[in-house]
Order: C-alpha cells, then sequence, then structure tokens
C-alpha cells in the first residue's frame, strides 16, 4: 500500500516540486541498513517516540498550567494549585501529566542505554565522531530540559533542587555571581526564576527537536554502525523497510507496555518518578533533610559532590562531560566493537557499574562511607578516560569478520 | 566467537568486580524505621467511613484545599448524597473546599505550626496510607521521658509531634484496639485515595490499555518474524589469535 501512495500521480506531482518523496525514500525506506543490528539498535526509535509524546503532553499541559510563585494562602502557589487542578480538575489531565513525568523518566532510561551501545560497539568512532557529539549535545539539552522542567511543579524538592544547582553557576569564577543572579533573575529562587525556567523548559524542546534532527542526517550520511564494529560488504546490508521498521515497531511496543504499566499503575514509580518530597509546596524558609535530584542526574550529582569544594565540584563535573564529547579522540583504537576488544570490554562494563554506583551515591544523603563508595566509582569513571587511549596497545589482535572488501 | 580461557577468566574478573564494588551500597540505609504494614482499600464503604473519621475528628484543624464538598458527591468512589454534603457543609457553598474552622493564627497559637493540608498528604509522605496509619497509631510514652505524652510518636522523624493523639492511642482500653485501628485504617484510605482521586479510573483504563499493547506487542513480535524469515543471519566469526598486540597488527586491522 505504501508503494501505491508513494507512486500515485499526487506523490508524484508533490516529489517534483519538493523532493519530499524521494526523502521518504531514501532515509525510510530504502535506507541502508547492516542487517545484523539486534535490539540494542531500536531505542534511537524509542527515544524519538517519546520525544514526541514529552512534546505533545508539554503542550497540553501549559495550556492549563501557571508558571507563578505568587501565594495563594497556607503555603501555597498558584503554580502548585494548577498542577493539582491539572491532576483533579482537567478533563484526563492526570494522564496527561503522568505520561509526561513518566517520559521524563523513560527518556533518560532509553538514552542511557541508547548511549552505552554506542561505547560498546564502538558507534562513537571515526566517521561517526560528528553523531557521537550531536547525541551528547542531546543528552545536555534533556539534563537542561528536566533540570527547567522540574522547578516548574514548585514543591519543596523543584525549590531547593533549583536553588542548589543555581548556587553552583555562583561558584563559577569571575562571572559567578552575575551569572547566578541572571539564572535566579534575582538574588533567591522566586517568581522570576520560575517564570524563565518556564521559557527556558519550553525553548529545550525546540532545540532539543533541532539537534535530533542534525543527529539522524550524521546517521544518514555515515550509516549505522553494527555490532562486529566492521563496515559491512553490501551483501550483509537489507533495506530499513520493511526489516527494521518492523523490527523496531516491535520494540517500541515492548517498551511502552513497560511504559504504560508505569503510567496507570505506578505513576509515581516507588519516588523514583515522583518524589514524595515535592507534593510539598515550596518553603523557602525549610530546607529538606535530603536534598537530591531525580535518578537519571544522581550520577552527576555525585560528581559535582566529589570534592569537598564547590568550585572543585565543578570542575570535575565539567571535565567528566567533556571527556564524553573527546570519547571519539581518546579511543585509538582502530577496532570498533568490544566484542573483539576483552581489555576494553572490561573497561566498559566497569565504567557502566561505576556510573550506576555514582548514581547510587548521589540518590541518597551524605554519609562517610558513601562519600569515599562514590569516590571509588568516580576515580573509575576517570580512569576509563585516562586509560582508553593506551588500551588498545594490549589487546590480542584479532581477524575481524566479513568486513568491506 | 573463539576467546582463549584466559580472556574469558578477565571478563569474569571484571563482572565479579563490578559486583563486589556495588554490594557494599546495598549495605548503607538499612536503619531506617519500618512503618505498620496497612491494607489499603478502596471500596465506596471504607471511603465514606474514612470521611466520617475525617471531618468528625482531623478537619478540627487540618484542610483540604484541593477537594470541595461536590467532590465528594461526584467522585463515583465515594459518592455522598446531597443531604449528608449539605449537612457536613453547613454555612459553606458547596463548592467551597473542605476548610477547618482552625485559622492559621490560632493553630500557630496552639500548635507552633499550621497543620498540613491533607490534599496530597498521602502522596507526600514515603509509605503513603501506611505512613499516615502509623502516624496516628504510633503515640507512645517517652522513654527518655523528655517529650510530653500526647507529643511522643514512634513514627514520626525525630519522635516529637505537634499532633495531639487525635484517636486517643495512647493507654487505649485493649478492647478498643480493634476499633481504633480500623478507624486509622479507614482514615488512611480516605486520605490516600483523596490524594488522586482518579486513581481507580487510571487502573481501570489501564486495563484496557495493558490488554491492547500486550496484543499488539505479539502481532508485531509474529510479524517481524515473518519480515525477517528471508534474512540469512550471522556473519562470519573474528579470529582471535591469542597472542599480544602488535604495533605492525594494526594495519591489518584496519579495515575501512
Amino acid at each position: 500500500m505504501i508503494k501505491e501512495i508513494l507512486d500515485s500521480p499526487i506523490a508524484t506531482w508533490v516529489d517534483e516540486r519538493t523532493h519530499a518523496i524521494r526523502y521518504v525514500r531514501y532515509h525510510l525506506l530504502d535506507y541502508p541498513t547492516p542487517k545484523n543490528l539486534n535490539y540494542w539498535y531500536a531505542f534511537g526509535s524509542i527515544a524519538i517516540v517519546i520525544l514526541a509524546i514529552q512534546i505533545l503532553t508539554g503542550l497540553f499541559l501549559a495550556m492549563s498550567y501557571k508558571p507563578s510563585a505568587l501565594l495563594t494562602g497556607g503555603g501555597f502557589t498558584e503554580a502548585f494549585d494548577s498542577i493539582e487542578r491539572i491532576m483533579r480538575s482537567v478533563n484526563y489531565g492526570w494522564l496527561i501529566r503522568y505520561l509526561h513525568a513518566v517520559g521524563a523518566s523513560a527518556f533518560f532510561f532509553v538514552i542511557y542505554l541508547h548511549m552505552a551501545r554506542s561505547i560498546y560497539y564502538g558507534s562513537y568512532k571515526k566517521p561517526r565522531e560528528f553523531l557521537w557529539i550531536m547525541g551528547v549535545a542531546i543528552f545536555f539539552l534533556m539534563q537542561a530540559a528536566v533540570f527547567f522542567g522540574y522547578l516548574l511543579p514548585w514543591g519543596q524538592m523543584s525549590f531547593w533542587g533549583a536553588t542548589v544547582i543555581t548556587n553552583i553557576f555562583g561558584a563559577t569564577p569571575i562571572i559567578g555571581h552575575w551569572l547566578q543572579e541572571f539564572v535566579r533573575g534575582g538574588f533567591s529562587v522566586g517568581d522570576p526564576t520560575l517564570n524563565r525556567f518556564y521559557v527556558f523548559h519550553f525553548l529545550a524542546p525546540l532545540m532539543l527537536v533541532v539537534a535530533v534532527l542534525w543527529h539522524i542526517m550524521a546517521l544518514h550520511v555515515t550509516h549505522s554502525n553494527n555490532p562486529t564494529g566492521v563496515t559491512l560488504k553490501k551483501k550483509h546490508i537489507i533495506p530499513f523497510h520493511p526489516y527494521y521498521t518492523v523490527k523496531d515497531l516491535f520494540g517500541i511496543a515492548l517498551f511502552f507496555t513497560l511504559f504504560f504499566y508505569f503510567v496507570f499503575y505506578n505513576p509515581t514509580g516507588y519516588g523514583f518518578i515522583l518524589e514524595p518530597d515535592n507534593f510539598n509546596p515550596a518553603n523557602p524558609l525549610k530546607t529538606p533533610p535530603d536534598i537530591s535530584p531525580l535518578w537519571y542526574l544522581t550520577p552527576w550529582y555525585e560528581i559535582l559532590r566529589l570534592l569537598p569544594s564547590k568550585l572543585g565540584g565543578i570542575a570535575i563535573l565539567n571535565i567528566a562531560f567533556i571527556l564524553l564529547f573527546l570519547l571519539p579522540w581518546l579511543d585509538r583504537s582502530p577496532v570498533r566493537s568490544a566484542r573483539y576488544r576483552p581489555r576494553f570490554k572490561m573497561m566498559v562494563l566497569l565504567l557502566f557499574s561505576s556510573i550506576l554506583v555514582l548514581g547510587y551515591c548521589g540518590h541518597h544523603g551524605v554519609s562517610p562511607m558513601l562519600t569515599w563508595i562514590g569516590r571509588g566509582a568516580g576515580i573509575i569513571y576517570f580512569c576509563f578516560f585516562l586509560v582508553l587511549p593506551f588500551v588498545h596497545k594490549f589487546e590480542p589482535t584479532v581477524t575481524l569478520p566479513d568486513g568491506e572488501a | 566467537m573463539f576467546i582463549t580461557p584466559k580472556q574469558q577468566l578477565y571478563s569474569k574478573y571484571a563482572l565479579a568486580a563490578a559486583l563486589i564494588f556495588i554490594w557494599p551500597t546495598m549495605q548503607v540505609h538499612a536503619d531506617e524505621i519500618a512503618l505498620k504494614p496497612v491494607k489499603i482499600t478502596m471500596d465506596r464503604n471504607t471511603l465514606q467511613k474514612g470521611l466520617a473519621v475525617y471531618t468528625d475528628i482531623c478537619m478540627g484543624c487540618h484542610s483540604m484545599r484541593y477537594v470541595s464538598y461536590r467532590d465528594l458527591m461526584e467522585y463515583p468512589e465515594l459518592h455522598i448524597s446531597r443531604t449528608k454534603a449539605d449537612a457536613l457543609r453547613g454555612e459553606n457553598a458547596l463548592t467551597a473546599p473542605l476548610k477547618s474552622p482552625l485559622s492559621e493564627e490560632d493553630a500557630k497559637v496552639s500548635y507552633g505550626i499550621v497543620p498540613p493540608d491533607m490534599s496530597v498528604l498521602a502522596k507526600a509522605r514515603v509509605g503513603g496510607g501506611a505512613y499516615i496509619y502509623s502516624i496516628i497509631t504510633g503515640f507512645a510514652h517517652d522513654p527518655s521521658g523528655r517529650i510530653p505524652d500526647g507529643n511522643y510518636n514512634l513514627y514520626f522523624p525525630g519522635h516529637r509531634i505537634a499532633m495531639n493523639d487525635p484517636l486517643g492511642w495512647l493507654d487505649h482500653d485493649p478492647g478498643d484496639e480493634k476499633a481504633l485501628l480500623e478507624q486509622a485504617r479507614d482514615v488512611a484510605s480516605f486520605l490516600t485515595f483523596i490524594s488522586d482521586p482518579h486513581q481507580i479510573e487510571r487502573h481501570n483504563i489501564g486495563k484496557y490499555v495493558m490488554g491492547f499493547m500486550v496484543i499488539i506487542t505479539i502481532l508485531l513480535w509474529l510479524l517481524n518474524r515473518e519480515v525477517w524469515r528471508d534474512v540469512k543471519h550471522g556473519l562470519p566469526d573474528a579470529q582471535f589469535q591469542g597472542r599480544e598486540r602488535r604495533d605492525s597488527d594494526i594495519d591489518n586491522d584496519q579495515r575501512e
């Protein structure tokens, strides 16, 4: 049926004037794909669907949400009230909000697996450096989006999370004070902060869409890597449709079964998706005992807390992120996939577990033991990047599978 | 794929190292106070009894700014009659929120703080309904004798609570225990319900959504299998030569 539609006179007429149909053909139907991609490769498509859901639900939430920290009595604010109005009075407002909240966690879950896949199979390496860089940029834009978005309900965690993070801006040398006041729109987090965070939160998806398009453009020039990491011969290349349209649709359906379980049966996700303390209205006079971000930001939050000084924390967090960008140039092995690099495979598994441990430590309050465990994990994280340029010298030799002739 | 036993061993070391590394982090937070277990039910009988406990006792101090008398009539799970709503609201409008007669100023004088609003309280506390249940049946005598009776609570963080034993739990007659626990359970159920009043509706819709998703996932899996039937899987395996890398090997590996 797709064939008939694309061959129809109307489609031909449009195509002669816009090339739209040949874009569809090239990028969705005939797009050449390795035949040996496994299910790890479905997370890109899943992420795009989640982005679409976030944008749509976000638009509908914006119709009922009021970004105002004006008090309405009893410590409650217009922002908090409007969220509760969405939850109680707006038709299916609860569904839209839970989709959006669970969607944020799902987005990060999927993107972390997508990145892990990319690191494991060496998909960041030449010629896909730009693809990787745009991917990391998308990851940062997502972090910005959730950070701004999390302030909007104006609960305790919203307020104190924003206070902690904007304090960190204040530790930047020289321009710190100016930067902090600019981000907050005042001397402390307040109504102006909420208004500008709302604008930034609305801006984030616009930038995300551009970044994602660029990411896909880069992918469609260099084409997908595959689990062997080898550039495959023509006989191993198959068209995207119907093979990967169907395979990805299956992956999407499977993932969204899990997703809808959380939306309908466990929308707070045991406090990992919506924190209990954020159902208390923001109280600038009462600091919560534990301030921690949601699970997807905790590894980076822990890195921020590794060193006892604020400036030191910012410095190593920046280094941690810059190292991610530099990954394609730090890894000097000609072999891509960890399948054929036993030493690298070991390092990658250690890297992934160190990020999990960092996340665990960042999620919990400060205690001497957790601080030291966190530091251990932090050292492993940085050691990965330190050792990476040299590890190829110690790998066993390998004859790679059926590559390009 | 051929991997030497030595390399296999290394991979196992890596996994073991990762596990040993994660294990101590699991041991850190075992000292939190365990709440009393309670079965939260949302049938109309329980919720209406819970509402009665709320309006008779809790509402003396606690308000619900997001719940109106009309809501109590309109939520199908609760569904109180117009007569009952009229009796509860007195002079208040039907659309007015359930507001406590105790003003914030008076509360500050009597208790030192403004009692928290109850609309989303069950969602705002770790443990939800079990937390509320544990608190109102958690009054005890302070073993050190520092906190006066009625302000010492086993489950409240720091044990000093401003709320004065609402159900009369402290030194209750053992014969009343069953009735008190039931009251506590009813009001905990009601507060859990009212913190997210569309949750029953959500679960009901969820059944259809999950059913649909499972069916479409199975269908897509079958379709996927059918579509991929003609693709020959598998590439020739890589061969490890089982010796350390020499610089001259790099050129051999470069296949691009």
